[in-house]
């Protein structure tokens, strides 16, 4: 059976706390987090009648999200590739800092690294899905997911600093 | 015994089978260094999941749940790189995937859709209908003499299987949209909108009726058709019946 409009919609408001964070994973803005998803909203809605009934809605719609990120990504070319200026590239974070401190540590840490890294990051160590799914929604083979998951987590850890207790 | 990164992060992540996931297991009890890098990993996932977790508990901002109920684009206020990013709208060939989707029962449901050029909506029964512009050159425009210029180009009409009158048309516009309607229920129903060729530049003038129809246009006028196309007499005659059967 194909999703009917009503249910489609009232599954994506059960999503939307789920998209907004993924699409603030990719985007650090709260409002272009948001803007992501609500253009991935309406572009679902268009394509209602692409989404396979036997596939998870969620993936299909953190496709759209990335999607979207990726289309405002070439829309704002190259200057905006969203890297660190030199003179903060050093550790950022500290033990110290209050929860939303700590959220802009980690959103400044993410938005430092490569577009496809920071995806393979944001599905699985904070949307929790599988390498399989997550290879998926990213179109690409596993092997290729799990390189960039790599290389995204050791970025992250020496940005981040090792300030939640594990040692080097 | 010595683990790769990969299968370290994989441990961690839950990813590994049964024989290596034991395999690490028992390892790490012997090896505090692997039990570390484990370590390490986890807490990644769990500085990630403090610091964006808390978006959960936001409330939804009011603009997201009004677009999933379809409502006109709303932008917050402000510029920002995204708002100027044309806002998504219906564009035309988001709609020819719509409606070709709806070709053969496939209903939206109680939706009316918008296009930019108002030539199409979807009834309330899921149908997408011709109107506007489009609804009345359907109706009013003879494929043996249209109005140079005219914003809608149809090509040929005929009698369907089922006795139907139907029309394919092409929009003379930069959409360059082509497709195929059939008079039912005093409306002009979509059977199939496809993308046609690049559209003639304005200058270029007339294209002759029936050519440069997109191949989904001319397969479903081929599979509806009874007969032939009907010349310029049955035509006028048909629209003086308001194309009743």
């Amino acid at each position: 059976m194909r999703a009917a409009p009503q249910e489609l919609r009232e599954a994506l408001v059960a999503l939307l706390p789920r998209l907004r964070r993924f699409a603030r994973a990719l985007a650090r803005d709260a409002h272009d987090a948001d803007d992501l998803v609500q253009i991935a909203v309406e572009r679902a809605l268009t394509r209602a009648a692409q989404l396979r009934p036997d596939a998870p809605l969620s993936s299909w719609m953190f496709g759209i999200v990335r999607n979207a990120w990726l289309d405002e990504l070439r829309a704002r070319g190259r200057r905006a590739r969203l890297f660190a200026p030199e003179e903060s590239a050093e550790q950022i974070g500290d033990a110290s800092q209050g929860a939303h401190a700590d959220l802009l540590a980690v959103q400044e840490a993410l938005a430092r690294l490569p577009e496809e890294q920071r995806a393979a990051v944001a599905l699985v160590l904070i949307e929790g899905l599988s390498y399989k799914e997550a290879a998926h929604i990213m179109e690409v083979p596993i092997g290729t997911l799990t390189s960039r998951l790599a290389r995204g987590r050791e970025a992250l850890q020496e940005m981040l600093g090792e300030t939640t207790g594990a040692l080097r | 015994m010595n683990f790769s990164d990969e299968t370290v992060m994989a441990y961690a992540d839950g990813e590994l089978d049964g024989a290596t996931r034991a395999a690490v297991e028992a390892a790490m009890a012997s090896d505090p260094q692997l039990a570390q890098r484990v370590a390490r990993h986890r807490a990644l996932r769990g500085r990630l999941h403090g610091a964006l977790d808390p978006v959960l508990d936001e409330p939804v901002p009011q603009r997201l749940l009004a677009s999933v109920q379809g409502a006109p684009a709303q932008r917050r206020a402000g510029k920002t790189p995204l708002q100027h990013k044309a806002a998504p709208r219906w564009s035309w060939p988001q709609w020819g995937a719509i409606a070709a989707s709806l070709v053969g029962g496939a209903l939206l449901g109680p939706l009316l859709w918008r296009t930019p050029a108002g030539a199409v909506h979807v009834s309330r029964d899921g149908q997408v209908l011709a109107s506007g512009a489009l609804a009345r050159a359907l109706t009013e425009q003879l494929a043996s003499n249209q109005p140079p210029g005219a914003p809608v180009q149809i090509g040929v009409s005929f009698r369907a299987r089922n006795g139907d009158y139907c029309r394919t048309f092409v929009l003379r516009d930069e959409s360059a949209l082509a497709g195929l309607a059939c008079r039912a229920h005093q409306a002009w129903r979509l059977e199939v909108l496809a993308h046609g060729p690049a559209p003639p530049a304005a200058a270029a003038g007339y294209r002759p009726a029936g050519s440069a129809l997109p191949a989904s246009v001319t397969h479903t006028l081929d599979e509806l058709i009874a007969g032939e196309p009907l010349d310029a007499g049955a035509e006028a005659a048909a629209r003086a019946r308001g194309w009743q059967p």
